[in-house]
């Protein structure tokens, strides 16, 4: 694309039309694309992603993954998750049923864990645990939307915890 | 409805671009990728002139951008290669690089550092030529190299919400196109507004090829105070 705008400043017949091309070309790539994919894009919606666990909940832990060097946005993330969970599960913290806790994911004694929620990053994830033994995770991105209004986001993240420990 | 609840809302729109292209607005608004849009955008009004070429410019810059998150997504979606490694080390290494270079970038465009020195042959010269003149293969270097740039939030933004998106689509292409879009546009837009009033003024003054050296000049030490600011914070 650059060389052809820099050799087309002449503005002659043959420059012009290979600028036609480019743009016919442009324009035929892009309609291919949106050809293969919408079908995809309307068809693809109604698969639910992850594993549901019915039944009873052993427990629930909520990780707030971060590395060493933080923004000011993942800390407030961190102290808005631990508020929440501090306020509203008390007693389930304490009986052991949810699990909090901010995990650096540079050190190398968190290795196994940030393994296991395959961490990317800084990130807030739910893991679920049966009473029979299954385990499935979730990444929670809504909470990033949330940061403004800590009313908004410990009522958001009180009622993700207690949907976990309902099974739904 | 505040913003926030509209971005979530949005970006979490059941139809995939709507979503790709607002998660890759709420991208280019966060600190990291603000602090090398801004300097984009520097970069591209530096020469002032009719729209036009801005425009192109600042097109060719999203192009730049479009072609890091494409090839990403792709690497991801259809070759399978480790979402949270290749996370983990952009993290850890894209922001160094980002630092480094635009110290460099900018001490060149300050004249501080010469690149002549380095070999005086013809070559140089011309690369160097084309990088600050033209501007075009530059935009387009500088969008590859920046979209490598993740700092925590963008990564979850774009690890965390935008490439489950193109997983579940199967669509390494399409989506990331539209985030990159997304994330570029308001350079295209500012560099727009920025050159185009730049350009009224100086010919109100009758001083374009002054204001021109002295936009040279702005740009070279926003280069080097943005790259500053990169360093300081992972270094210090």
């Amino acid at each position: 694309m650059t060389e052809n705008q820099e050799n087309c400043t002449c503005g002659s017949y043959a420059c012009r039309g290979n600028r036609l091309i480019f743009y016919g070309l442009a324009i035929g790539i892009f309609i291919l694309l949106l050809v293969t994919f919408i079908p995809k894009y309307l068809n693809g919606n109604t698969a639910a992603s992850g594993t549901q666990i019915s039944g009873d909940i052993e427990k629930v832990e909520v990780y707030h993954f971060h590395a060493t060097r933080q923004c000011v946005t993942c800390k407030t993330v961190g102290a808005f998750s631990e508020e929440t969970v501090n306020t509203y599960f008390a007693n389930e913290l304490k009986s052991g049923k949810l699990v909090f806790a901010h995990v650096n994911i540079d050190l190398p004694e968190n290795k196994a864990l940030v393994d296991k929620y395959e961490a990317k990053g800084s990130s807030l994830l739910i893991g679920v645990y049966g009473k029979e033994g299954s385990f499935s995770k979730t990444e929670d991105t809504n909470v990033w939307y949330k940061i403004d209004n800590k009313t908004d986001f410990t009522n958001y993240l009180k009622g993700v915890i207690e949907q976990k420990f309902s099974g739904s | 409805m505040d913003l926030m609840s509209f971005m979530q809302s949005m970006g979490n729109n059941s139809f995939p671009l709507i979503a790709a292209f607002f998660i890759g607005l709420m991208t280019a608004i966060s600190p990291c990728p603000l602090a090398t849009n801004i300097t984009a955008i520097a970069y591209i009004s530096k020469k002032i002139d009719n729209g036009k070429r801005t425009l192109l410019t600042g097109l060719v810059y999203t192009l730049g951008r479009m072609f890091t998150y494409v090839l990403l997504a792709s690497l991801i979606v259809y070759i399978g290669i480790n979402v949270q490694a290749i996370s983990l080390f952009l993290q850890e290494y894209g922001e160094r690089l980002i630092g480094i270079l635009l110290v460099f970038i900018g001490l060149v465009m300050l004249n501080v550092i010469k690149l002549n020195f380095i070999k005086s042959s013809g070559k140089f010269d011309k690369i160097k030529e084309r990088l600050s003149e033209k501007g075009y293969l530059g935009s387009f270097l500088l969008g590859v190299i920046f979209a490598l740039a993740f700092c925590p939030f963008s990564a979850v933004l774009f690890f965390g919400m935008l490439i489950p998106l193109a997983l579940k689509f199967s669509d390494g292409i399409l989506i990331p196109s539209v985030f990159a879009f997304a994330t570029g546009l308001p350079v295209i837009i500012l560099s727009f507004v920025l050159v185009f009033s730049i350009s009224k003024l100086s010919n109100i003054m009758k001083k374009v090829e002054l204001v021109e050296k002295y936009t040279r000049y702005i740009v070279g030490l926003i280069f080097i105070i943005v790259g500053a600011y990169y360093i300081w914070k992972i270094w210090l």
